[in-house]
């Protein structure tokens, strides 16, 4: 084995050798490598979908490596879980706060390692003491006594952290840290990261924001498609040379297309929503998609994307602006009768939203058309019509099964898409919003699904497009949107895409 | 999470598997109380002989089974259907007592009416009061998400002592010193089927209800989109059902059947309402849809055993001194023993998925 002919060096605090992780088809992680120094800040850097939580969840413990080892002091070591890499000094502060609603700050603090007197009673005095010596440390000052609920988020973030040095963790992983926080916010936590750095702690900071990274870290990984494209120290790493690594080459370049679009299918105008936290996710948003035409969303994950295809399905509530499809205003109807207008939807989440896994696959092929005249009349289904209607669509789409009513949750992934995009493509819908429709698909489904979308534009579909896959966005979309804080900075048309330009606007930048 | 394995139903293992599971939790609940009658100082065997004897003995006793499990075919079907779309309604024997009580009132308010209009109109009534008390509770979850298990198990509370109240005072049957409304007219009785047996028509009632369940569930619409929202709610949403809506009208259809339990009770075997009303028939009618797996044969089957148990219970004790109670704990048994298949099924597939 390497390890023992490779001597350990205890400067790396943590690594990762060859970690190889792979889910069903797709490979998540592709023989990672890195090393974080001790005392060092090393950031992590990669676009949605590049491997980042999964090597986080492996370097906790919470997943384990296919092949590979993660090296603890330069030395190779593997964790039972959290647990454990806590006990080693290894501690993480996920994207989504992990403290306990209903606790004050002080007691999240200490939670799961209270001080405690003779009789098992919390020692209150021990723990504000060390509370007090954390803040110290940190170069902060808490109102401790705060419930959560009522602290705000970068206050919440610092106990979060402060919570992994009270209990030990000299090693700090951030995933997404500056997700949540303002600006101002934002230089605070890197003072504080620079502040921990210093006393010797080793952080791990996973982003994809490439202003934040160049100003704390020291060394830059960066992560596509499960495998490290490249490792290079601060000094020699540029925003547009990280940009152009986290974003890669396309393969092959769509021609340009003669302009065909049609009539307008969707129209909205002045639209404004919130994310589910109730932030402002999109403002004055306008966009159009014609018959005959896929436009693509291009953002950064969490940059309103989600909010506009939840509004034009209404799976979202509006706050303002105005949603036509095909010229009638659907912003205040329900899903239902935006189906019934013409809408088709295929979801992010195939598993718990794009699917019933438990249901037969000839149910799934025809929930939300089962009240169609051919399939049903007068409230009662027509058995044998459905029968015939399932067997011919699940034929044309290739959907390989052992019968029609197998359960969905036996196919494979790509086979369950093959599902929903065939009942979403039935009875001709006037316009798709299709939400990462590839999503854990292999090479041939991802191929067999572009070309349904395309042939559904040829005749005459719309198709609004939202893609993690920037290659994707590029082969399929006629127009290529980009999004960043909810607001469209820029536009692409096919043939003129040039991928460092859509990776500035991704980032904020606008256009020239 | 039993609403999920009890709507969903499974194609990959052989059919005879499928109808041979439920018996699992009825014999380790038959093996556990024989141990418990072998402790006691009964033979196990000569017991469950004499019951099978006292249930299905003759046709005598094969009627008192079928009126015993009556109710239980209702208060499952009322448990199913609520099931159905993912509510776990244990309210249902709340429904039995006001339902009844309704029906009962009817019964001795209007005397003069004719059985075809005085019967049916009982039985509206029992079914419209039952509806409306799990209004509340559907609302609250379909709106606001509030867990009806709570809520269901609350009104239940209120419903056995409001209608104790009720008949204690307004509707206290006159120069009774019990707490019971007066006897209904004649015109209100449903027909026996088996005189002397205490078999009704309310029987055939459940059985008409079975079969239209049964229809219902496999070939409407509305049967279809109730199983999906009762599987995955997010995926029901997203094909565009109205789940929040659904949610609601099948727990107004689960108090309906509930109230028309307690109704065809009141005017089938006890004549009036009487505090103490029904001895668990809702409870009982949840092990019964837990058991029959949300389908209308395993219902049927279900409300049989639990009608059985019930029936040869209570005459098992004049023949012999095994305590009533060994009823009592087969009962639980098969529920608890029912209820952890379900969650075993649900998460060895949760793992396979």
């Amino acid at each position: 084995m390497q390890a023992a002919e490779e001597k350990p060096d205890p400067s790396i605090r943590l690594g990762a050798r060859g970690v190889t992780r792979r889910f069903g088809p797709v490979l998540a992680n592709d023989a990672i490598d890195f090393r974080a120094r001790r005392g060092t800040v090393h950031a992590i850097v990669g676009g949605n979908g590049a491997g980042k939580s999964t090597l986080m969840r492996i370097l906790q413990g919470v997943d384990r490596p296919d092949s590979g080892v993660i090296l603890l002091d330069g030395a190779p070591a593997s964790f039972a879980g959290p647990a454990e890499a806590f006990a080693r000094g290894v501690g993480m502060v996920h994207q989504e706060f992990m403290l306990a609603p209903g606790l004050t700050l002080i007691e999240n603090l200490i939670l799961a390692s209270e001080p405690a007197d003779g009789f098992g009673r919390i020692d209150r005095a021990a723990a504000l003491a060390k509370a007090r010596e954390l803040e110290a440390l940190a170069g902060v000052s808490l109102d401790w006594d705060t419930p959560v609920e009522d602290a705000p988020v970068h206050v919440r973030q610092i106990v979060e952290i402060l919570r992994l040095l009270y209990r030990g963790a000299d090693v700090l992983i951030l995933d997404e840290p500056t997700a949540v926080l303002a600006p101002a916010q934002v230089r605070e936590l890197i003072a504080l990261l620079r502040k921990l750095r210093d006393e010797g702690r080793t952080i791990l900071f996973i982003s994809h924001k490439l202003d934040e990274v160049l100003a704390v870290a020291d060394e830059i990984t960066v992560i596509r498609n499960g495998r490290v494209v490249d490792s290079l120290p601060r000094s020699s790493a540029s925003r547009e040379g990280l940009a152009e690594m986290m974003i890669g080459e396309v393969l092959a370049r769509p021609e340009p297309r003669a302009a065909t679009a049609g009539t307008p299918v969707l129209e909205v105008a002045g639209l404004s929503a919130r994310d589910l936290r109730g932030h402002a996710a999109l403002s004055g948003f306008d966009l159009t998609v014609r018959a005959g035409e896929i436009v693509g969303i291009a953002g950064v994950a969490g940059n309103g994307q989600d909010e506009i295809a939840a509004s034009v399905t209404g799976l979202c509530r509006i706050d303002a602006g105005t949603i036509r499809l095909a010229g009638a205003d659907i912003a205040g109807q329900t899903l239902a009768q935006r189906r019934s207008a013409g809408l088709a939807y295929l979801s992010p989440d195939r598993a718990a939203e794009g699917l019933c896994l438990a249901a037969p696959i000839a149910e799934n092929a025809i929930a939300g058309h089962h009240r169609r005249p051919d399939l049903c009349s007068r409230g009662v289904l027509r058995r044998k019509a459905i029968a015939r209607h399932v067997g011919d669509l699940l034929d044309r789409y290739s959907v390989k099964r052992a019968s029609d009513r197998q359960p969905a949750g036996s196919l494979s992934g790509g086979n369950q898409q093959r599902v929903v995009v065939a009942r979403e493509l039935d009875g001709d819908p006037k316009l798709l919003v299709a939400c990462q429709p590839t999503r854990g698909v292999d090479i041939r489904g991802i191929d067999f699904i572009h070309r349904c979308l395309l042939e559904y534009r040829d005749k005459g579909g719309a198709v609004l497009l939202v893609s993690e896959e920037l290659e994707e966005l590029v082969a399929l979309s006629d127009r290529i949107v980009v999004v960043y804080g909810g607001r469209i900075t820029g536009e692409v048309m096919r043939g003129s895409a040039g991928l460092e330009e859509i990776g500035r606007l991704m980032l904020g930048g606008r256009q020239g | 999470m039993s609403a999920q394995v009890l709507g969903s139903t499974s194609f990959e293992r052989p059919r005879w598997l499928r109808i041979l599971e439920p018996l699992g939790p009825l014999a380790a609940a038959f093996a556990l109380a024989a141990l418990v009658l072998f402790a006691a100082g009964h033979n196990p065997i000569d017991v469950y002989t004499l019951l099978a004897v006292e249930a299905f003995g003759s046709s005598r006793r094969i009627a008192a089974t079928l009126s015993a499990a009556t109710p239980l075919i209702l208060t499952g079907l009322a448990t199913a259907v609520a099931f159905r779309a993912g509510a776990f309604n244990v309210g249902v024997e709340g429904c039995i007592f006001v339902g009844g009580l309704a029906a009962a009132t009817v019964g001795f308010t209007f005397v003069g009416l004719p059985a075809a209009l005085l019967l049916p109109l009982a039985l509206v009534a029992a079914v419209l009061v039952g509806s409306l008390w799990m209004l509340v509770p559907g609302l609250l979850k379909a709106r606001l998400d509030v867990d009806e298990v709570v809520t269901t198990l609350m009104l239940n509370f209120i419903a056995i002592s409001l209608t104790a109240w009720l008949v204690n005072g307004p509707l206290l049957a006159p120069g009774s010193a019990n707490s019971a409304t007066p006897m209904i007219a004649d015109a209100a009785r449903l027909p026996k089927l088996m005189p002397p047996s205490t078999l009704n028509a309310g029987f055939l009632i459940a059985i008409a209800l079975l079969g239209l369940y049964a229809l219902w569930g496999n070939r409407t619409a509305l049967g279809f989109e109730t199983r999906l929202a009762g599987m995955n709610a997010r995926f029901a949403a997203a094909s565009g059902i109205n789940v929040p809506m659904l949610v609601i009208k099948m727990m107004l259809l689960s108090g309906a059947i509930g109230g028309l339990a307690g109704g065809i009770h009141a005017l089938g075997n006890v004549g009036r309402f009487v505090a103490g009303f029904s001895p668990g028939y809702g409870f009982t009618g949840i092990a019964v849809a837990l058991l029959g797996r949300g389908s209308a044969l395993g219902i049927f089957l279900a409300a049989l055993l639990f009608g059985a148990l019930a029936n040869a219970g209570a005459t098992i004790q004049f023949f012999s001194d095994v305590p009533i109670e060994i009823v009592d704990i087969l009962q639980g048994t098969v529920m608890v023993f029912a209820v952890a298949q379900l969650g075993w099924i649900f998460v060895r597939r949760r793992a396979s998925a």
